[in-house]
């Protein structure tokens, strides 16, 4: 066993006397009255306690070695197998249910009761105001063939100047 | 051994503990409560060694014993306990000390006449007395903290050179060359506040 390096006689630097004693009566301090029975006292306290509201059964406290018999053992391991297989199997089943539906349907709305109908009304939308033509294009071109068809024939009945005004307008005459 | 047993033999053997649990724990509150009627008295001058005041040493040493109460199940693997206390509890004071950086120091003269005995002495000799320990204390916290550490441990006669090693993790070539410096820087010290005066 070694010495203690700070013995008077060890070559170890040189403390002076009067510290050396003040380092050894400090060291040396007898402890309080009673410091036992108080240490005790806090480690009764500081102790862990039992639970009193959730607790194992008395057959399953986890001190009982109740894991060391080999039926047992299976059984927990089984049981967590199942559970973990369950688990992932349900969460599979739900993930498969889900895929199909890609479509959207939106619900009807059903009227409410007292409330305003939109009668089938369809909202068009406004368009943009087209350029505004100052000679329409009926009186130029289209018009004079196809009243022409139809009116040949009262033409012969009457008048041969009046092949110029078509049928769609005698009551302009008027 | 059937198939089933074979599979679980490899990862679910547990080793079969002959000593039952009651059993042994009371054991080891027994085991225990021998360490604190043993080593309260020198966990308590190691602590005061440090933090010089008799109500955080207590504290401190409280501390100790309800950390080797959380890991008590470790007690049969610890092969020198009496060093293994005084490093748990020398790290606690450490700490401890480290934190109450900025508090006042509660080692002021006062203090140290009030706590440290006077066999016989006049209440001028405690006077006198407690201020050259004061003084000698002040000395010692000037000191850099390797070189500290060291000469506070070695004051104590129960510890040797290898234990204060194991105590503070180094080796003893260390401990011998930092008490060495240690030694050296407390008496120029000593010697420069005495010329001073």
């Amino acid at each position: 066993m070694n010495p203690n390096p700070f013995a008077p006689d060890s070559a170890c630097g040189a403390l002076p006397g009067s510290a050396e004693e003040t380092l050894r009566l400090i060291a040396g301090l007898p402890a309080p009255q009673g410091l036992e029975d108080r240490i005790h006292a806090g480690l009764r306290a500081a102790e862990p306690h039992r639970a009193r509201i959730l607790a194992w059964p008395a057959g399953l406290r986890p001190g009982r070695n109740w894991v060391h018999g080999a039926a047992l053992r299976s059984a927990a391991a089984a049981a967590i197998v199942c559970v973990v297989a369950g688990g992932g199997w349900s969460i599979y089943a739900r993930v498969q249910q889900h895929r199909p539906s890609t479509a959207v349907a939106l619900p009807a709305h059903p009227a409410a009761s007292g409330g305003f109908s939109n009668a089938g009304a369809m909202r068009v939308p406004q368009t943009l105001n087209g350029p505004m033509l100052i000679h329409p294009l009926t009186a130029v071109q289209t018009p004079a063939k196809a009243p022409a068809r139809t009116a040949r024939k009262p033409l012969h009945r009457e008048q041969p100047n009046a092949a110029g005004k078509t049928a769609a307008q005698p009551s302009a005459d008027k | 051994m059937s198939a089933g047993q074979a599979v679980f033999s490899g990862w679910m053997d547990i080793a079969e503990n002959p000593v039952h649990p009651q059993a042994r724990t009371h054991a080891e509150e027994e085991v225990l409560s021998a360490l604190v009627s043993q080593y309260a008295g020198t966990l308590y001058r190691v602590a005061f060694s440090v933090l010089r005041n008799p109500a955080d040493a207590e504290d401190a040493v409280q501390e100790a014993f309800i950390r080797v109460l959380r890991h008590r199940d470790t007690l049969g693997e610890v092969r020198d306990q009496r060093v293994w206390l005084i490093r748990i509890v020398w790290n606690i004071v450490l700490d401890r000390k480290r934190r109450a950086k900025t508090r006042p120091e509660t080692d002021d003269v006062s203090e140290l006449a009030r706590v440290l005995p006077a066999g016989g002495l006049t209440a001028e000799q405690i006077a006198s007395a407690a201020q050259h320990h004061a003084h000698v204390l002040s000395c010692v916290d000037q000191l850099p903290a390797k070189e500290r550490e060291v000469l506070m441990l070695s004051a104590f006669e129960e510890l040797t050179s290898v234990e204060i090693a194991e105590v503070l993790g180094i080796t003893e070539s260390s401990v011998r060359s930092r008490l060495f410096r240690a030694r050296n820087l407390m008496a120029d010290l000593l010697n420069h506040s005495r010329s001073l005066r």
